[in-house]
């Protein structure tokens, strides 16, 4: 237990961080999909880039930090669903851009300033749909019937129904013939939105080369778009709706795209096909998902962290404290480190490297985004956000090392070891076959040995109600619960008789305490005294005094009996074993 | 040019060397620093930038400087370390605009006066709170209150307010290390009389 709690100190992370700023009301509401640093003004200082959920309605922002202040602001018009900074294009200077995915759209920045905006392409309408919109433009269907037909549409059709579709099919009867009026004109669109948002390398692997986005969108598609035309060079197609999402590799080259989805299963694709290559089955929903190296860690709802190969074989698995609420990656080229960044729900970030539990860094609030990386001119710079919209630096200190050590609590490591089982020995194999053939008889003797033992239990218990000497009242009127303490070296000792009424609801009234003792042995200053009304549940310790009168080094049973007001048999009885007077009387 | 001739002059009389080391983060403003205190005959000795940290170092008729920077996710740091032995003055700067690195300079601060080659010793520490000119540059009061200057109660210790582009503030540090070197000189040699 003592080792145990050490270790967790150790764990304490306070000795490998450096508190760098924490603005507590920074008024920062973000996710980790949507941070991002990058050295924006290409001066060797990276800034961070934040796309602010405001209040959800409004105040929403992309916002740019240097250092510890705000360096500007920009309104969003939407809610931003990811955030990524990503090199256009090969010429000087390279600055990157920023790419705001939100709603159909994707806003790119750069330098800070409105640059382009890519539209989703829309989605195909169902023909039946489109009739009953031609229709309904000639006036040649009444909008009850056109809600029948839709709702048909709805429940059964492949294609789903348009938003506009959808919202008619809300309203009221009174607010049909206005809607329709209102909308037939224009031609129905079916537009899908951003889930996620990502960036892959056009065809070099260099830190600062060119970089394609990546899209996950509503439709359970996957895009990937050209950095400089914007035009859509791959679509892949999923089972599911992408909810996180990680690309390694090059597009031209080879590349891989691993994505959550919203089914609880985890695809991943690749280059030259589109379908994904492979599926991870969860057994609760991704929360967190972040690569290292080949390997996958996801975090689940249900406190689990997994790891995963890419191509989908399980590793191990980790029981967590509390639920994850986000999760990111701790890369560390320079000293090559890499681990896994896990926020609690209790105000914990644990990190870990592969199963093992490295350190704990406890926050004041619970985060909702992680970033690390190079912030400002510092390579090991740990951001958080919280859930209370406080902004949170830290900085890993020049000289911390983390333990390589498993510091997790759960199965220590010997158990996995294979033992070196000694071979089967005659006696063994003689005893087996004994066993096989004289099952029953074993059996047998083995439940009459049980018979005999449970006879002999019953009978003691008998005998123990007979002559009323048990601590536990049997009677159902009175069910009471008492333990006695002695304490004191003597001559004199102190008795405490803890009681209680082990009833539900009732209350005991009118019960009396007795003691019996050789009078040659003990004087007792009380011994017979009534006992309050006993509320059920609580504990009365009642107390006296006991003198020794020997000085012989010999001790005695006291024996204890709580009676009831008319009635000779005691309800409850006790012997106490008292110690040997060690003391001397002061005279 | 060459604010350090006069104490270099004042030294060189005794026929003395006087290793200075000038530390900081990257960034700081050393190099500019050292520039500027640069006799203009000075020569630089060698530079070693390559291995993931870069130590400067040139000498003037009796100064040896040392430079280097106390950055990165230090692997080398060790490398810097074996310097202090050496060091008979000490130059830390301090980008007073950095208030995220604040801590990293304190940190790296207290492991430099915890250093067994430092520790023990009385050597004169001079901090320059360089680009004070920048607008959200802090003083150099809130600087020595944020790296805990009071709390070096067994080393001589100033902290100046400087612009090493224009040079602003650099002379008033440099007359009091030079004061402290004499000082300790003058003590030096009343031990061995
Ligand atoms: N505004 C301002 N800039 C400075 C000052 N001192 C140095 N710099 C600039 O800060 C940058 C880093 O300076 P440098 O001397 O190379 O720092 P070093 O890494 O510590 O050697 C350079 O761009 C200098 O021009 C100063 O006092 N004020
Ligand atoms: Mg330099």
């Amino acid at each position: 237990m003592s080792a145990g709690s050490s270790e967790m100190k150790d764990l304490m992370a306070s000795s490998k961080w450096l508190d760098a700023h924490y603005d507590p009301v920074a008024n920062l509401y973000t996710f980790t999909s949507c941070v991002a640093l990058a050295d924006l003004h290409g001066d060797g200082e990276n800034k961070l880039v934040v796309g602010d959920l405001g209040t959800g309605l409004c105040n929403m922002k992309l916002k740019v930090y240097r250092g510890t202040g705000l360096l500007s602001e920009n309104t969003l018009l939407d809610l931003p669903t990811g955030l990524v900074s990503f090199l256009m294009e090969q010429h000087e200077p390279r600055t990157p851009a920023v790419a705001v995915a939100s709603g159909p759209f994707i806003y790119v920045y750069k330098n800070l300033r409105p640059y382009f905006k890519f539209t989703l392409p829309p989605l195909e309408v169902n023909p039946l749909e489109q009739d009953l919109w031609s229709q309904a433009k000639e006036d040649m269907i009444d909008p009850m019937s056109l809600k029948e037909m839709l709702e048909s549409i709805r429940d059964k059709a492949d294609i789903p129904l348009s938003a506009r579709s959808l919202r008619f099919l809300m309203l009221d009867l009174q607010e049909m013939v206005t809607f329709v009026n209102l909308h037939k004109e224009q031609p129905i669109r079916r537009q899908t939105v951003i889930t996620c948002i990502n960036t892959l390398k056009k065809n070099m692997a260099d830190e600062d080369a060119v970089s394609c986005l990546v899209i996950g969108t509503e439709s359970k598609d996957v895009y990937v778009l050209d950095p400089e035309a914007f035009t859509i060079l791959s679509k892949m197609t999923l089972p599911s709706v992408p909810t996180l999402m990680d690309v390694t590799g090059q597009f031209d080259v080879e590349f891989r795209i691993t994505v959550a989805c919203r089914d609880g299963n985890i695809y991943i694709l690749r280059r030259d096909s589109p379908k994904p290559k492979y599926c991870i089955e969860l057994s609760s929903h991704p929360v967190g998902l972040v690569r290292i190296g080949k390997n996958v860690v996801v975090g689940c709802a249900q406190e689990t962290l997994h790891g995963y190969t890419q191509k989908g074989k399980k590793l191990w698995t980790t029981y967590l404290p509390a639920p994850v609420t986000t999760m990111g990656l701790m890369d560390l080229p320079c000293r090559g480190f890499q681990a896994v960044l896990v926020a609690l729900s209790n105000c914990e970030v644990h990190l870990y490297r592969d199963k093992n539990l490295l350190s704990i860094i406890k926050t004041p609030d619970v985060v909702t985004s992680i970033c690390f990386g190079r912030y400002g001119r510092e390579d090991g710079t740990l951001i958080m956000t919280t859930k209370g919209g406080g902004l949170i630096v830290k900085i890993l200190k020049r000289t911390a090392v983390f333990d390589e050590r498993d510091t997790a609590p759960g199965p220590p490591l010997a158990q996995s070891i294979r033992l070196n089982v000694p071979k089967k020995t005659k006696l063994y194999v003689d005893q087996t076959m004994r066993e096989r053939e004289n099952a029953v008889a074993m059996h047998r003797a083995f439940q009459m040995d049980l018979s005999r033992l449970r006879l002999a239990a019953a009978r003691a218990y008998v005998k123990a109600l007979e002559s009323s000497l048990t601590p536990m009242s049997a009677s159902l009127s009175e069910p009471l619960k008492m333990n006695a303490v002695v304490q004191g070296l003597g001559p004199s000792f102190k008795l405490t008789l803890n009681i209680q009424n082990t009833a539900a609801s009732r209350p005991v009234m009118n019960l009396a305490i007795c003691f019996l003792y050789d009078e040659k042995l003990y004087s007792m200053r009380t011994a017979f005294f009534k006992i309050p009304l006993l509320v059920p549940g609580l504990n009365y310790p009642i107390d006296t005094f006991v003198e020794c009168l020997s000085d012989k080094g010999i001790s005695d049973i006291i024996k204890v009996f709580v009676l009831r007001e008319g009635k000779s048999a005691p309800l409850l009885t006790a012997h106490i074993n008292m110690p040997v007077s060690e003391g001397l009387a002061l005279n | 040019m060459g604010l350090f001739d006069k104490l270099a002059g004042w030294l060189g009389l005794k026929k003395k060397e006087v290793n200075v080391l000038c530390l900081g983060l990257d960034n700081s403003g050393k190099t500019t620093i050292i520039n500027q205190l640069k006799p203009s005959n000075a020569q630089t000795q060698d530079i070693v930038p390559t291995i993931g940290f870069s130590i400067e170092k040139f000498k003037t008729s009796s100064l040896c400087f040392t430079v280097f920077d106390m950055s990165g996710q230090g692997r080398y740091r060790n490398l810097w370390e074996h310097y202090f032995k050496e060091g008979q003055a000490i130059i830390f700067v301090i980008d007073s605009s950095d208030k995220l690195r604040m801590v990293v300079a304190k940190e790296e601060l207290d492991t430099l006066l915890n250093h067994p080659d430092v520790k023990h010793r009385r050597i004169p520490i001079l901090f320059f709170a360089n680009k004070m000119d920048l607008k959200d540059a802090l003083s150099s009061v809130k600087v020595s209150q944020l790296l805990c200057l009071e709390n070096i109660k067994d080393k001589p210790w100033h902290i100046c307010a400087s612009d090493a582009v224009k040079g602003e503030g650099l002379q008033e540090g440099v007359d009091w290390l030079q004061e402290q070197i004499a000082q300790s000189d003058q003590n030096d040699e009343n031990v061995r009389q």
